[in-house]
């Protein structure tokens, strides 16, 4: 039984490996796979910011793990490129979708999967957050959010629009006192961008 | 063996009747209040306990009745029931006022319309495999191929999921009906695990019954009552809350003590923390560790007699009624900073905290105070100093302490979320009354050889009427 349900996963992997890579207008929503592995079950997984969004211009990278009981077990997928989401953990990466747990069915796909999550990009929902912080920011000051998000797709994401000379300055500040860059900007924007609240938690 | 005291009261009554709650026929003590102790209330659920074919009884009545009143199918009728904790009066209802809402809440039609197109050339969208000769579907109607369904009826077995086994095409929440699965699975291993939670399933979804908690046990508890009493299952004589199963927990309601044991659960770390530590002498400030049973402390150092409970004076406990039970709330508490709050809040834990446990601690002592007592009674009627009809009213006196503490127990989780108000004041007013009776009882029976048969009755009397007159005003 074991043997035939990772034969369906690879059948069904090669399949839906072959539908993301080539299929042009999937090129064109902006989202792409690239296998890692001969057995598939390690793949990375890349979203394009969607316009008109804080992410649009940055290429995000995911890293996905597909289960022996995949496709009956969802695959397990995390951002590696840092972002400010509320549904995303800021640390981790780790995603909070309902398809991605307990709403999976056998016949979404990685096609599917992706799209959702670019979706939610899209349309973050705070009710449900992943990060709290983030969700705190998004629901109480939307504009110091969305320049949060839009500082972190430059710094984490190649993200091509003008970087926040404030926020840099700040960034600049703390990284003279010899904290490292990905911390400066995390503690900054956790503490909506006050400079002495982020020395106090960082140095007490 | 100093019998003086007890054989002067042992042939008074021989017919005394040794169940608990009528113990009280010879006390003239508060007589006239007897009335509203001995009521028709009862701490005892009206239940039955059930075996799997007479369980399975249960649900084919039911699928019967529902089969007649809707001219339906019994397969129909049985996913119906299980979807709606078999409830037939709201199923017939909702059935008779939009039947296809009834299906698609009850997980047995597809949740949104969306056109579904039947795959073509055999092809299975799960294992991306095409050519099958035949496709399986659900009453939604999605294909896919039977190996691909058996994989997936294996992957949630293995989750323990068995009612609840949804169908493979997103949002559609059609769930897998027993026959689909027997016909997928065919003769197998994992045959014989599904039938097993498929029962327990049943079992859970019906609100009549209810898998007795005790270890290993197979009995199935049927009652309709809907007050949280106490059921004593027959086979394993394990006792618990027939609407929650946990151990019995009046005057608390199940939300109250669910809450409760969760907080314990996460606190107990920093209670017993704190707990763990010894106390200050309220005058002199040296730390002192109580080592025996007795709240009565006098400070080795200064000399200063203290309540450990309370840290008050000990002389200002016998002429004053006890209230030590009262947790007292200080009115400046709005204007503290946070962090005195934070204290303040896990003070006020503690006070009830260390009570529930102090009681669960003594209960487990009375169990070798029992054991003490059966002895005693043993060794009196060896030596032919009355029959053990005689003695019987000490083991009653045991069991009734046992009765009164365990109550008194639960108490301390309804007072710590309880609002302050009259009602709580009231309540702990009958807390401290029942304390204050339970610790005399125990004090009592402890030293049963000294006390009259007489006095330790009264004392029995006096404990059961308070904890009786706390339950009708807070529990029935």
């Amino acid at each position: 039984m074991k043997l035939e349900m990772s034969n369906i996963a690879f059948t069904r992997l090669q399949r839906e490996c072959k539908e993301v890579v080539t299929n042009t207008e999937i090129a064109q929503t902006g989202i792409m796979i690239e296998i890692l592995n001969e057995s598939l079950t390690d793949i990375k997984g890349q979203i394009r910011g969607p316009p008109d969004t804080p992410y649009a211009g940055g290429l995000f990278d995911l890293e996905i793990k597909i289960p022996d009981s995949y496709p009956f077990s969802p695959p397990k997928i995390k951002f590696v490129t840092k972002i400010w989401h509320p549904n995303v953990s800021s640390q981790t990466g780790v995603i909070c979708l309902d398809i991605l747990k307990d709403q999976w069915a056998a016949s979404l796909t990685l096609r599917t999967v992706l799209l959702s999550i670019q979706a939610l990009m899209c349309s973050p929902e705070p009710k449900d957050p992943q990060d709290a912080v983030v969700a705190k920011q998004y629901m109480e000051n939307p504009a110091l959010f969305k320049s949060t998000a839009e500082f972190w797709t430059v710094r984490f994401a190649r993200g091509k629009s003008g970087e926040n000379e404030d926020y840099k300055s700040r960034v600049e500040k703390l990284r003279d006192m010899g904290v490292r860059e990905e911390e400066a900007i995390s503690v900054l924007s956790c503490n909506n961008w006050d400079l002495n609240k982020a020395t106090v938690y960082i140095f007490s | 063996m100093d019998d003086e005291d007890m054989s002067c009261t042992s042939n008074d009554d021989d017919d005394y009747d040794c169940c608990d709650d009528d113990y009280y026929n010879d006390c003239d003590v508060d007589a006239t209040d007897d009335v509203a102790v001995t009521s028709t209330h009862s701490e005892e659920a009206e239940f039955e306990c059930l075996n799997v074919a007479q369980v399975e009884k249960v649900f084919v009545e039911s699928v019967k009745t529902l089969m007649l009143r809707l001219n339906i199918g019994d397969k129909v009728a049985k996913l119906l029931l299980v979807a709606n904790s078999w409830d037939i009066e709201y199923i017939v209802s909702m059935y008779r006022m939009n039947r296809y809402d009834l299906f698609r809440q009850s997980h047995m039609a597809a949740k949104s319309d969306v056109a579904y197109e039947k795959p073509k050339n055999g092809y299975c969208s799960v294992c991306a495999i095409d050519g099958y000769e035949s496709l399986a579907s659900l009453q939604c109607g999605h294909c896919f191929c039977e190996q691909c369904w058996n994989c997936h009826i294996e992957s949630r077995l293995s989750e323990g999921v068995a009612t609840r086994i949804e169908c493979m095409e997103s949002e559609c929440g059609v769930y897998c009906p027993p026959d689909f699965v027997y016909e997928i699975l065919e003769k197998g291993p994992l045959r014989a695990k599904y039938d097993r939670f498929l029962f327990r399933d049943l079992v859970l979804s019906h609100r009549e019954l209810k898998f007795c908690v005790g270890k290993d046990c197979q009995v199935v508890i049927r009652s309709n009552e809907d007050k949280p009493k106490r059921v004593t299952c027959e086979s394993c004589h394990t006792a618990f809350c027939v609407k929650c199963g946990v151990d019995y927990h009046a005057p608390t309601s199940c939300d109250t003590i669910k809450q409760w044991l969760t907080k314990c659960a996460d606190d107990s770390e920093t209670a017993n923390y704190i707990s763990a530590h010894t106390k200050d002498c309220p005058q002199c400030h040296s730390c002192i560790e109580k080592a025996g049973g007795c709240n009565h402390i006098q400070c080795t150092r200064c000399r200063y007699h203290f309540c450990w409970m309370c840290f008050g004076d000990w002389k200002t406990h016998g002429s004053e009624y006890y209230e030590c039970s009262r947790y007292k709330e200080n009115p400046s508490v709005a204007a503290e900073a946070n962090h005195v709050k934070a204290r303040r809040a896990l003070e006020k834990y503690l006070h009830y905290f260390e009570r529930f446990e102090n009681h669960s601690k003594s209960l487990k002592m009375e169990e070798q105070l029992r054991d003490k007592i059966r002895k005693k009674i043993e060794d009196k009627v060896n030596e032919h100093n009355g029959t053990w009809i005689d003695w019987q009213y000490l083991h009653s006196s045991v069991s009734l302490l046992t009765k009164c503490r365990y109550t008194l127990q639960y108490t301390y989780p309804f007072a710590y979320y309880m609002q302050s108000g009259p009602r709580k004041q009231l309540f702990e007013y009958q807390q401290a009354q029942l304390e204050k009776e339970v610790e005399e009882l125990a004090w009592a029976v402890e030293r049963a050889d000294a006390t009259a048969r007489g006095a330790l009755e009264a004392h029995m009397h006096r404990a059961e009427h308070k904890r009786q007159t706390l339950l009708h005003d807070f529990f029935f």
